[in-house]
């Protein structure tokens, strides 16, 4: 089902003497849930909801006057207004939320729904998905925990814990498996509370340290009691607001081996049911293997794929084009013919030019010459003899 | 320490259809394909000028031998108009907008080639009011296409900017360069209406020195209807 049918092997460590690895077991399958923030925190937000306490204004309060509205034609507001005199409080408005001293708008009532009801099956989800983010490192690191010196995550250690009575042993145990920095953090941040709960009986505010999960409590609760930050919780009923508080994924847990062991009995697998939630297996991931990036650069995907269908950039990219009338390699890039045309035009224009001047020369020659055989006819008039003046004048007249 | 390449990437290279190889490929091919285009431009510009000229001599011919014989020649009625929009969007009654919106003339100053035939006819007489219109001539084309041509390319207007464009586009009407284009316009071929809507409506700018009045039509000594051969002088002054 998952890509984990083989199960990590987790070390087990002593609670004293060498950090070395005395045991090994395998990762429980709860550790393998699919990780959903999303259902956290709906699931918190509704849950933290269900140790609240109902609370309510008095039923009475801003309406134990008689007051009455004086209506119109009096200059003031049409509130109602307290009857009689003789007091600063009479002719005050009473009543209205916007009044002083009258009740507010929308009287909180103690039949509030406080609580709220949630789905047994998406409760176990988010438990697992909480208990699935305490395995991961940089969960629990953004959480806020100081697990650089932890020699593992999941920390699993021996079942001599269990029997702990004394808090010295438990701070002794928690500064050899390093996990006493934590600790000191929650001691050092320490703080008067902001707000008015400082004076509610709420005066500190800690951090959440270290969480110390065992299967039997043959002392480990009272040794672990007084330590600032550190809280323990069987491994039987493990709570969504400790695990994830503040809807936050990633606590830092301490587990016990038979607790740690319990785990896969407790919240079964994919396979196996559990054995204490009936009929209850573990919630399925949406992705069996989520790394998207590798499938799909896989052999297998890359083969069946079409080919890409190339970027057009030819019709991507604005073009600005200049003017094919003013600049010439732009008009000859769309018709290549036009330097021809133009020196044909040329040619011809030249051609024609020519012929025309042959014309033109023509008719003036022709011009010139009558001119001048015009010239040479009246010269040979003035020369000629009497007899031929005759005949000549006859001609003229012609 | 030399890097090592992980093999997905050695991989995708590998399957890479936008490899060095493959590139250099379709490339070579493209600069082919250019330059066939080019040479069939040249020559088909090379046979329109011819026809065109042709096409005048002979007018003329057709003119003189019917003046000699003492009749008349009777040219032939236009096949090709060119309108252009002259009034603006307001106040438009919806027939004339509709038929403005199918000429494709949705804006002021915007033009439009238009085969001539009695339904075009009779749908201009419709907005004759809201634009002018007239025979364009070869170098009235000529001047649109080239200098204010765009192309509808993928539902976008882009200026045409090589004879690659109309390749692409209308390869299949036989049309492959601008002269190609002109010459289908301006003779109104089998393909007019291709090559025509290839074309997005042409943007022009208001005439260099104005309208007389859009109001009255142009044989009225206004700006409106047909004006015949006149539009030629009208585009020079808004192209």
């Amino acid at each position: 089902m998952t890509t984990q049918q083989l199960r990590p092997i987790v070390s087990v460590f002593p609670i004293k003497g060498k950090v070395k690895t005395i045991k090994q077991v395998p990762l429980p399958s709860v550790f393998s849930a699919p990780i959903r923030p999303d259902v956290v925190r709906f699931v918190h937000t509704n849950m933290a909801k269900n140790n609240r306490q109902a609370h309510a204004v008095s039923t009475t309060a801003g309406e134990q006057t008689s007051a009455t509205s004086w209506g119109t034609g009096r200059a003031v507001a049409r509130i109602p207004r307290v009857k009689g005199s003789g007091t600063g409080r009479s002719g005050q408005a009473a009543f209205g939320n916007m009044c002083r001293g009258g009740r507010m708008y929308a009287p909180k009532k103690v039949w509030r729904k406080w609580h709220r009801k949630i789905n047994t099956n998406q409760k176990r989800y988010a438990v697992c998905s909480a208990i699935a983010a305490t395995a991961v490192t940089p969960l629990v690191m953004s959480r806020g925990h100081r697990v650089n010196k932890l020699p593992e995550l999941p920390l699993v250690v021996s079942d001599q814990l269990q029997s702990l009575t004394k808090t010295r042993q438990a701070v002794k145990f928690l500064k050899f498996i390093g996990a006493y920095r934590d600790v000191e953090k929650v001691i050092r941040t320490k703080k008067t509370r902001v707000g008015q709960g400082k004076y509610r009986n709420r005066r500190h505010v800690l951090r959440k340290g270290p969480m110390v999960v065992y299967a039997r409590n043959l002392g480990i609760k009272k040794a672990f009691r007084n330590i600032p930050g550190v809280e323990t919780a069987s491994v039987y009923t493990l709570n969504l607001l400790k695990l994830a508080p503040g809807s936050q994924m990633g606590r830092f847990i301490i587990w016990t081996e038979s607790a740690f062991k319990l785990l896969e009995d407790i919240y079964g697998s994919w396979e196996k049911p559990s054995k204490f939630k009936s009929g209850f297996y573990l919630p399925r991931p949406v992705m069996v293997n989520t790394d998207v990036e590798r499938i799909i650069k896989s052999d297998q995907v890359q083969t069946v794929l079409r080919n890409r269908r190339p970027r057009s950039r030819k019709y991507g990219k604005k073009i600005q084009r200049a003017d094919p009338y003013e600049d010439m390699s732009v008009m000859v890039k769309l018709n290549p013919y036009y330097k021809t045309k133009l020196q044909k035009q040329k040619e011809l224009d030249e051609k024609n030019k020519k012929e025309r001047k042959e014309i033109v020369d023509k008719s003036r020659k022709e011009y010139e010459d009558w001119l001048y055989f015009s010239e040479e006819e009246e010269e040979e008039e003035e020369e000629g003899s009497d007899e031929d003046r005759e005949i000549e004048v006859l001609s003229d007249e012609n | 320490m030399s890097k090592q390449v992980p093999e997905t990437i050695k991989k995708q290279v590998k399957r890479s259809f936008n490899s060095k190889e493959v590139k250099k490929e379709k490339n070579e091919k493209r600069v082919k394909l250019l330059k066939e285009i080019q040479s069939k431009a040249f020559k088909r510009a090379e046979k329109y000028e011819k026809e065109y000229l042709e096409q005048e001599q002979k007018l003329v011919e057709l003119k003189q031998k019917a003046l000699k014989e003492g009749s008349f020649y009777r040219e032939p009625e236009p096949k090709l108009a060119f309108i252009i929009r002259i009034r603006g969007i307001v106040g438009v009654p919806p027939k004339p907008r509709k038929i403005l919106q199918l000429l494709r003339l949705r804006r002021i100053y915007s033009g439009v080639f238009i085969r001539l035939n009695k339904s075009s006819l009779r749908m201009l007489h419709f907005i004759d009011p809201y634009v002018t219109w007239g025979y364009p001539d070869v170098e009235t084309v000529r001047a649109l296409i080239y200098k204010r041509g765009h192309a509808r390319v993928n539902h976008q207007r882009k200026i045409i900017d090589s004879n690659e464009m109309i390749y692409d586009k209308l390869q299949k009407y036989d049309i492959v360069c601008m002269e190609d284009l002109v010459h289908e316009i301006y003779t109104v071929g089998k393909n007019f209406k291709h090559a025509n809507s290839f074309l997005w409506a042409f943007k022009l700018k208001p005439p260099v020195g104005g309208f007389s009045t859009v109001k009255k039509s142009f044989v009225n000594k206004g700006e409106h209807g047909n004006r015949e051969q006149y539009i030629n002088t009208l585009v020079k002054k808004m192209i």
